[in-house]
């Protein structure tokens, strides 16, 4: 058990994690404080100034329709943060209680559950949520539901094994001598030793959520014009990048920078919960 | 034998339920085939007809048994685009996916493990903070943004590497085994050779990215982890010494999870490749299953999702079999 | 796997080492190479789509009794046919074949074989029967002679003969590989097929036995690359020879003509074409806000056509005024002040007119993939919005659009014709006979007996200036209804490397001839 004091220490102390929350957190704030201050319309055409270089008038110039490529960027920005985090938790919220009762139920409840993840893990998830977003029609509301499908399976599988491995554990039984109801028990004890191992897998599922969407939104199966969105945003872009490639590399590296801090933090929390690294790095 | 026998079972009700989903997802894609076949001019009357012929209005669950009937004859039904058997389609384009994905994976493990284990063994040094920080972005970076930056850099203001595409306009020889690197060799041809491995440097990098940089960080990892472990501590104060422990012992050790995620990583690879051999115009079933989405073709889209699952249920397979050689212990488990 | 593995490391060096690295499989100097964004899927005539590159492939490796003379395309000239008569009563064509003309496997042509062709393209391709089910019979008159019948008079059908689904083909080489005759196609064009790689070229080689002369070239391959980026590059490292651009839905080609202009190695060939792109309404539905003639006619003056031409596409495109482009030889030049103009100030007052207050309408706009396409839409939702109109702007797949399109569950949409024959025909008729209106590529006209008896005259009137006197008067009807705002008319371009010469562009179908191309 870690406590949060604990935790704010090792991320101040390991640089790793440090470097990712700082990341994370500079995005986070400019792309939601940063529209407040910085007012320019994302979708306001100016199509005499397209293609614009960065200048005074648009700091990061404009794109093929004479739109602010900054604006753009904020407002994408929180379009992906939101997508991510939404994604993540329905995937979470379903895969896990689908795990739970998979590993708890047993047999062949379990053993059917168990195939039914692994037909959805043999699909590539691209394809999954390419069909899915052209079954139900191009709209970033389907291209999320489609990678929240694709993500349940990860986290009913960690969430399973840690319901199995749990049930197993004698301190179980010894409780359930004791007197206290089973299922109160395991629930409790499951959860305490799930967040860890469930919380890293979240970190990850975000980075690979905010890259699975912006990988429909580069194909148009995300975000409908004009809405501001980083995938979108690149392969609109696309034609002109020999002329002015920062219009679709600036969307690009927002993608980048954004899946990296996940990623840091979810190193960091890996590191955290595992005690015999901790000497090793830092 | 009972393990193996176990696990092949198991990947069968895998298969069905794949199918299954399938057809289910692409009957509720909207747009008429038959409309796609007929083209702009068509009245209704003749829509209808083609719908009958194909048997598009029968109930569902009795398509679906036609089709599974079908399948055990080998036949996957026509493409509905060319009214090419899909079977051969698929064939004729499988082998460009799994030279571009075998590769990938090859230039994964080749460039990956290594690079874990040089981290490993010069932690917290400048040169594992800067492959540290190369892994962090390989699994971090959109397929898209590297596919577009290494065509800038190398295809573009370099000139190096062709663009896109499997061989350069004037090969034209008929293929033979249809590996275009494989063929080159056969015909002693070395200027073909050279067109096909250059074609091959830049699809390869970007599908081998996502999955040399987790190698590389989970080899790491566990090597850390295996250097930490008593039994190297023991065998240090025996006197072994340094580079024997790190590369007998702990690359063992750190095998273990690159098979694991070699073999779960397969599929996603083969996702990935879907966009790689889009960007690149590599003629493969990536490509081939996007447009069949885009353009309806239900009998290729289930062709080459079944496909699909099928390499991704014995690359599981065979993970599972080499987890169960390597560590006895598996094979207990696993049962 | 060892194999490749050892030859990995020298080999990955050597390709650093060449600058080109193409095979010496053939002569560069006398190869063509032609960039294409995707595979060809019918290539002869009983399996053609009207699908661009299987069409093309089609017009090289066939031909058709008769074609429209380059450059202008305005006047017929005999391919196969050496001459031809056409009755008083507009339904008999009689023609005359030249002699001498020798198909790829040796076999002569005759009029059985045209008879053989057309009856087989009738029978085999739904996409040819619109047009070929007004053929009465085909008689073989003599070997030289061959009569066509048809129903109703019907002029525009000599710009039927000259379109790739007319095309002749080899009735031996038919009754030899059957089926198989598909992936094999045998005519007497300047190139012969060759070989196919699914998803990454066509092979074809020279007839050095033409007719009209052998080719230039020895070879000519199609090139499959689907980015348009991608064709691009290849065309400056020289790795293909010709690119065409405009035409297709996906690519914006004003930001590429201003990056080839400088280019000394690239030539870049402007062609107006007759295709049109419209803003279309629903005209078939009578209820909901589009029904209004107010409603549409206030959208039509919202939209900064000019604005839209300059912005967006940069001069490649020309603007559009009604039902048909004003390079077309049936074009009223009064069409040009009859459009509406932009006038968002008079769209405001015909809304307020017709009662909708502005913010208070939300239409969702259909329209294609691609960048081109979201762009425009774009660029007129912006225009709506000025007006107080509201519109979602939804990306749609090509099947898609065209169910929701021929099911009627649309009011605006974003879409375009490309004619496929070159007579006004093809515009008019397709696009508002209201027997028509389920089929796609329609304005949906609800039916409308004296529009739909002038349509039908006009196709079948005998004299040309007739023709173009009731075509002109269709025009002005078809504008004053609004079906839609016709927004303009893509140019063809063609990207070519400098030494290339003799380049013949059709304008409809939008397809190249590469029988009289060299390079210097």
């Amino acid at each position: 058990m870690r406590s949060m004091g604990g935790l704010v220490h090792f991320l101040r102390t390991n640089k790793v994690a440090g470097f990712g929350v700082a990341l994370l957190a500079f995005i986070l704030i400019a792309v939601l404080v940063g529209p407040v201050f910085y007012e320019v319309s994302p979708i306001r055409l100016n199509i005499l100034k397209r293609l614009a270089p960065p200048g005074p008038d648009f700091w990061l110039g404009t794109d093929s329709l004479g739109r602010d490529v900054l604006a753009r960027l904020l407002h994408g920005g929180r379009v992906t943060l939101v997508v991510g985090c939404s994604v993540v938790a329905l995937a979470f919220a379903f895969g896990v209680t689908i795990g739970m009762i998979s590993g708890f139920a047993g047999g062949w409840l379990d053993w059917f559950i168990m195939r039914l993840a692994d037909a959805m893990l043999s699909f590539p998830s691209l394809v999954l949520a390419i069909a899915l977003a052209a079954a139900f029609g191009p709209s970033l509301e389907n291209a999320m539901l489609a990678v929240a499908i694709t993500l349940m399976p990860q986290f009913a599988r960690v969430a399973r094994g840690q319901a199995i491995s749990v049930s197993v554990k004698p301190y179980v039984d010894a409780a359930v001598t004791l007197g206290l109801p089973r299922q109160r028990i395991l629930l409790r004890y499951v959860f305490a030793n799930a967040v860890g191992p469930l919380m890293v897998q979240a970190t990850l599922a975000l980075g690979a959520a905010i890259l699975q969407t912006a990988s429909l939104g580069f194909l148009g199966l995300g975000a409908q014009p004009p809405a501001a969105e980083w995938g979108a945003d690149v392969s609109i872009n696309l034609d002109f990048v020999r002329s002015a490639p920062w219009v679709a590399l600036v969307p690009g590296t927002g993608i980048l920078l954004t899946v990296m801090a996940f990623n840091l933090i979810g190193d960091g929390l890996a590191e955290w919960m595992d005690p015999r690294r901790r000497p090793l790095i830092g | 034998m009972v393990f193996v026998a176990g696990r092949i079972v198991a990947a069968i009700p895998v298969l069905a339920l794949v199918l299954i989903i399938v057809f289910l997802l692409v009957r509720a894609i909207p747009g008429d085939p038959a409309v796609v076949l007929l083209g702009p001019g068509a009245t209704r009357e003749q829509v209808a007809a083609l719908r009958d012929q194909l048997r598009l209005d029968l109930p569902a669950p009795q398509q679906f048994l036609e089709y599974v009937a079908a399948l055990a004859r080998g036949d996957f039904g026509l493409s509905l685009k060319t009214g090419e058997p899909v079977l051969t389609e698929i064939l004729l384009r499988l082998p460009a996916t799994i030279e571009l994905t075998l590769m990938a994976m090859l230039v994964a493990v080749v460039v990956g493990v290594p690079l874990g284990v040089i981290c490993a063994t010069r932690v917290n040094g400048p040169l594992d903070h800067l492959l540290r920080l190369v892994s962090l972005v390989g699994v971090s970076i959109p397929a898209f943004l590297l596919a577009l930056l290494l065509q800038l850099v190398f295809a573009s203001y370099l000139g190096w590497l062709p663009v896109s595409g499997r061989s350069s306009a004037l090969v034209t020889e008929a293929p033979i085994t249809g590996f275009a690197v494989l063929d080159a060799i056969l015909r002693l041809d070395s200027a073909g050779l050279q067109s096909a491995l250059a074609h091959l440097v830049l699809p390869c990098a970007v599908l081998a990215a996502f999955l040399a940089a987790t190698l590389g960080r989970y080899v790491r990892n566990s090597m850390l982890e295996t250097l930490g472990e008593d039994f190297v501590r023991t065998a240090r104060a025996k006197g072994m010494t340094r580079p024997r422990i790190i590369y007998v012992h702990a690359l063992r050790n750190a095998l273990l999870p690159a098979v694991t995620i070699l073999g779960l990583k397969s599929a996603e690879m083969l996702g990935g490749a879907i966009l790689t051999e889009t960007i690149f115009a590599w003629p493969g079933i990536g490509r081939y299953m996007f447009e069949a989405i885009r353009n309806r073709d239900f009998p290729v889209i289930q062709g080459t999702t079944l496909v699909f699952a099928l390499i991704y249920v014995m690359a599981s397979l065979a993970v599972d079999l080499i987890h169960g050689a390597l560590d006895p212990r598996v094979r207990r488990r696993m049962l | 796997m060892s194999i490749t593995r050892r030859s990995l490391a020298p080999a990955i060096v050597l390709p650093f080492v060449s600058v080109k690295v193409f095979a010496q499989a053939a002569n560069p100097a006398r190869t063509l190479v032609v960039a294409v964004p995707s595979d060809a899927v019918g290539l002869e005539p009983g399996t053609n789509r009207a699908e661009p590159i299987g069409s093309e492939i089609i017009l090289n490796v066939f031909d058709t009794l008769v074609s429209w003379t380059p450059p202008e395309f305005n006047t017929l000239e005999g391919r196969l046919a050496r001459s031809w008569t056409i009755s008083p009563d507009g339904r008999s064509f009689e023609f005359e074949l030249r002699e001498g003309v020798l198909f790829h496997d040796g076999t002569a042509l005759d009029a059985a074989a045209v008879k053989f062709s057309l009856e087989r393209t009738r029978a085999m391709n739904p996409f040819a029967q619109a047009s070929f089910n007004l053929i009465n019979e085909i008689t073989v008159v003599s070997p030289r002679l061959v009569r066509i019948v048809l129903k109703e008079p019907y002029p525009a059908f000599m710009s039927i003969l000259a379109q790739p689904q007319s095309a002749i083909v080899s009735p031996a080489a038919v009754a030899r590989l059957g089926d198989q005759f598909a992936n094999n196609p045998v005519g007497t064009g300047p190139f012969i097929f060759r070989s196919r790689q699914a998803d990454t070229n066509i092979v074809l080689e020279a007839n050095a036995q033409y007719f009209r002369g052998a080719p230039k070239l020895d070879r000519l391959v199609y090139r499959i690359i689907p980015n348009a980026s991608t064709r691009r590059l290849e065309l400056e490292n020289g790795g293909v020879d010709i690119i065409q651009q405009a035409g297709q839905l996906a690519a914006i080609p004003a930001e590429t003509i201003q990056a080839l202009r400088n280019n000394r190695n690239i030539t870049i060939i402007e062609v107006p074409s007759q295709i049109i792109r419209q803003l279309e309404f629903n005209n078939n539905k009578t209820t909901g806000p589009i029904a209004d003639i107010r409603v549409r006619r206030a959208i039509t003056h919202a939209i900064d056509y000019d604005g839209l031409l300059q912005g967006i596409f940069g001069n490649t495109a020309d603007r559009v005024y009604g039902p048909l482009t004003s390079n077309s030889w049936a074009f009223n030049p009064r069409i040009r002040d009859l459009a509406p103009k932009y006038d968002p100030a008079q769209a405001r007052r015909l809304l307020a007119e017709a009662g909708i207050r502005p913010g208070s309408l939300t239409l969702p706009l259909y329209t294609f993939q691609g960048a081109l396409w979201g762009a425009v839409a774009t660029f007129v939702q912006a225009n709506l919005a000025d007006v107080g109109i509201n519109v979602t702007i939804q990306q749609t797949e090509f099947p898609a659009l065209r169910a929701l399109h021929t099911s009627g569950n649309f009011d605006i949409a974003l879409d375009g014709r490309q004619p496929w024959y070159n007579d006004p025909d093809a515009h008019i008729t397709i696009g508002y006979l209201s027997s028509l209106a389920d089929t796609a590529m329609t304005f949906r006209f609800p039916k409308d007996d004296a529009l739909d008896a002038q349509i039908l005259k006009a196709q079948q009137t005998v004299s040309m200036e007739e023709r173009k006197a009731l075509y002109f008067k269709l025009q002005e009807e078809i504008l004053a209804r609004a079906p839609g705002a016709f927004l303009f008319s893509p140019k063809l371009i063609v990207f070519a490397r400098a030494n290339i010469r003799g380049l013949v562009i059709n304008s409809a179908p939008p397809l190249n001839e590469y029988w009289g191309v060299s390079k210097q």
